[in-house]
């Protein structure tokens, strides 16, 4: 409490800045104990640094950033002229087409469900559960990739798939 | 009679000076005032105190006459706080919607106190919560700490190594233009607190209004640095946790749209 105290007024500057360094400072107003022994927690009621210092950047990655943005968006896109060719057309007679509609089916999916876990499982806040939700997604992701490879080429495949139920 | 007297004082009056006639006739049209009847209506407001933290935030209700308040939501916390409840704490400073100081949740919706009408059907309540998903200072007030630090760190500032000599910055009017819509931000957090994502990832991703201010930069025919502002948007979080909700330009109080701002900056990111 008071080592807290302590850090908060502004008089003493450089015990605050030692503080700093040391360890995060609490700011918000409930938390009312010495912040020596607290750890920063994310989205917590404890700030990275000062109330003066900006928030930092994670390193930049066009790969995270707008090529996977753009990707997403491109691929959406595309599913709508590849879900009518799949329609006007039979699926044994163009497998090409068939293998594609598969293919980006699965990865417009696992794009979504990779959006889900990084909103609400991330590793920051969830250390085990995060990696462990990602790599169950990457796992079935592949699973089904095989599994459609398998039916595509051994079976029917999709589209004839979708018609025989369609028209059963 | 007393008419005729009125208006022979008048014309004496007129007669002697003429632009005081209207001053000495002005009693005579003064209608009484009229009693207005009572409307009384309830508010519940949410009170937390820090000094009793173990006590749970709760909803207070407070009764105000709606026929002696302003029409705003922000008069009738005035009155309550004034009349009833000293201890009622909440911002306000400029009471029309341009220091965004009174940002909070009224029925379901973040917006200022000063530009929310008071719903006259007395037969509802009125709730008022502070902007959510937020640290509580105390009753109505957030702490917006984290939002400021992030506000910060897209360097809202002009940049630029070349100042003209001599001179101000020349801009063109179709360059001014896409500034409009975007500088009228007054940074009250009531979108960046209506956005799902702004909840789950608040200490990583930056919120639609601060993305409205780093784009209001990017969009600077003045600024040079959009090179530099553009890459630090290049990541996971900080840009990309928004998934079009839409909620920003819904709630925004000054009918402002940073989500067209953020689906822009997007784009722009995309097609560097």
């Amino acid at each position: 409490m008071s080592s807290a105290l302590v850090a908060r007024s502004l008089v003493n500057q450089r015990v605050a800045t030692a503080l700093v360094h040391k360890s995060f400072r609490p700011l918000a107003l409930q938390v009312r104990k010495s912040h020596s022994d607290t750890v920063y927690v994310p989205g917590g009621p404890i700030y990275k640094g000062t109330v003066n210092d900006p928030t930092t950047f994670p390193p930049p990655n066009r790969s995270h950033g707008s090529y996977h943005w753009a990707f997403e968006r491109l691929l959406s896109a595309a599913l709508v002229p590849m879900t009518a060719a799949a329609f006007v057309t039979s699926g044994s007679s163009y497998p090409v087409l068939d293998g594609i509609l598969g293919i980006s089916l699965v990865v417009h999916s696992h794009l979504g469900f990779d959006s889900i876990v990084v909103d609400y499982l991330h590793p920051r806040k969830f250390p085990v559960i995060g990696p462990a939700s990602t790599w169950t997604l990457r796992a079935l992701t592949v699973a089904t990739l095989v599994g459609v490879y398998q039916f595509n080429t051994n079976d029917i495949g999709l589209t004839e798939l979708i018609a025989k139920v369609w028209h059963a | 009679m007393q008419s005729l007297v009125a208006r022979s004082a008048l014309a004496r009056s007129a007669a002697r000076v003429p632009t005081r006639s209207f001053a000495s006739s002005a009693a005579r049209f003064q209608a009484t005032p009229t009693e207005k009847p009572v409307l009384t209506k309830e508010f519940k407001i949410y009170r937390w105190n820090p000094d009793e933290p173990a006590k749970k935030p709760t909803l207070q209700s407070y009764t105000i006459d709606l026929n002696q308040t302003g029409p705003m939501i922000l008069d009738a916390l005035i009155k309550i706080k004034n009349e009833i409840d000293p201890t009622l704490t909440f911002r306000r400073s400029c009471r029309e919607g341009i220091c965004g100081s009174c940002a909070m949740n009224i029925n379901g919706q973040n917006t200022l106190a000063c530009l929310c009408r008071i719903d006259r059907d007395a037969s509802k309540d009125t709730k008022i919560y502070p902007l959510p998903h937020m640290y509580i200072v105390k009753d109505l007030v957030p702490d917006l700490t984290l939002f400021y630090k992030q506000y910060k760190s897209i360097e809202p500032y002009l940049q630029n190594d070349n100042p003209p000599e001599g001179r101000e910055y020349l801009q063109s009017q179709d360059d001014r233009r896409k500034l409009d819509g975007m500088y009228e931000c007054i940074l009250c957090a009531c979108c960046s607190t209506s956005c799902p994502s702004y909840w789950w990832n608040q200490d990583v991703y930056l919120g639609p209004a601060t993305l409205m201010a780093a784009y209001r930069w990017i969009a600077d025919s003045r600024d040079t640095y959009k090179a530099q502002r553009k890459e630090k948007l290049q990541n996971e979080m900080s840009l990309y946790r928004c998934h079009t909700i839409f909620n920003c330009a819904r709630t925004c109080p000054k009918g402002l749209n940073p989500a067209q701002a953020i689906a822009k900056l997007k784009l722009e990111l995309a097609a560097d």
